[in-house]
């Protein structure tokens, strides 16, 4: 399932927890977006199909799916001299 | 010998076991994970990267990175989208480094094996700073 919440974490006074995003929102409209560029993306496939090197823009929404789809658990914690960065996907 | 050890082959004499459950005992024994059926180990879900200070460092510095394997496997087959031409490149520099692997030979089922085997590695480097590559 693709992750609903980012817990954001950045600076020193960013508190323990840091924030929760509604990343769901992001997905949302990069699925809007994905579907204003999909006759681009097919015209684009047809013109690499007819020279010779495959279909490959089409594999872009699939792998591009499943890399969203198995963010959930991504957890990047870096702390430098009392600085924070932390982004968690939940 | 230990005490399991013991009373497994206690119980052996006894009776109270045959000798392929005492076996199955004893191997399980020696390495938790072999007891489970088949003798596979359980697939780890996540690679993480941990980094914290040494003994002797002076930096607080720590990095702790977990990715799930998924995430991983799904990552590694954005490779398809190398173009045919940028091979004979790929491969030609990663020639110089000695490297000899040859991109367009590269099949789905080599993918899952590498990531497969990411299961059995762990890397541990102590210096200033000590540094652990492992899968959970």
């Amino acid at each position: 399932m693709m992750p609903l919440l980012m817990r954001l974490k950045i600076g020193r006074d960013a508190g323990k927890r840091g924030v929760l995003l509604p990343i769901f929102i992001v997905w949302v409209l990069l699925l809007a977006l994905m579907a204003v560029l999909l006759p681009f993306v097919l015209i684009a496939a047809i013109l690499t199909w007819l020279s010779g090197q495959g279909p490959w823009p089409l594999l872009v929404y699939p792998l591009l799916g499943s890399v969203l789809f198995h963010l959930s658990g991504l957890h990047i914690e870096i702390e430098r001299s009392g600085e924070n960065v932390l982004i968690a996907f939940l | 010998m230990n005490e399991e050890r013991k009373k497994i082959l206690e119980m052996l004499q006894q009776g109270k076991v045959t000798v392929e459950e005492a076996e199955k005992l004893l191997a399980a024994l020696a390495s938790p994970d072999e007891a489970r059926p088949g003798g596979e180990k359980p697939a780890n879900k996540y690679l993480r990267i941990l980094v914290e200070p040494g003994p002797k460092s002076q930096d607080r510095d720590r990095v702790n990175i977990r990715v799930p394997m998924r995430l991983l496997r799904a990552g590694l087959k954005w490779a398809a989208f190398l173009p045919k031409h940028a091979h004979s490149s790929v491969n030609q520099a990663l020639h110089e480094k000695g490297i000899d692997i040859d991109l367009s030979k590269i099949t789905p089922d080599d993918i899952e094996e590498l990531v497969s085997q990411l299961n059995d590695l762990t890397v541990e480097v102590e210096g200033e700073e000590k540094v652990r590559i492992f899968c959970e």
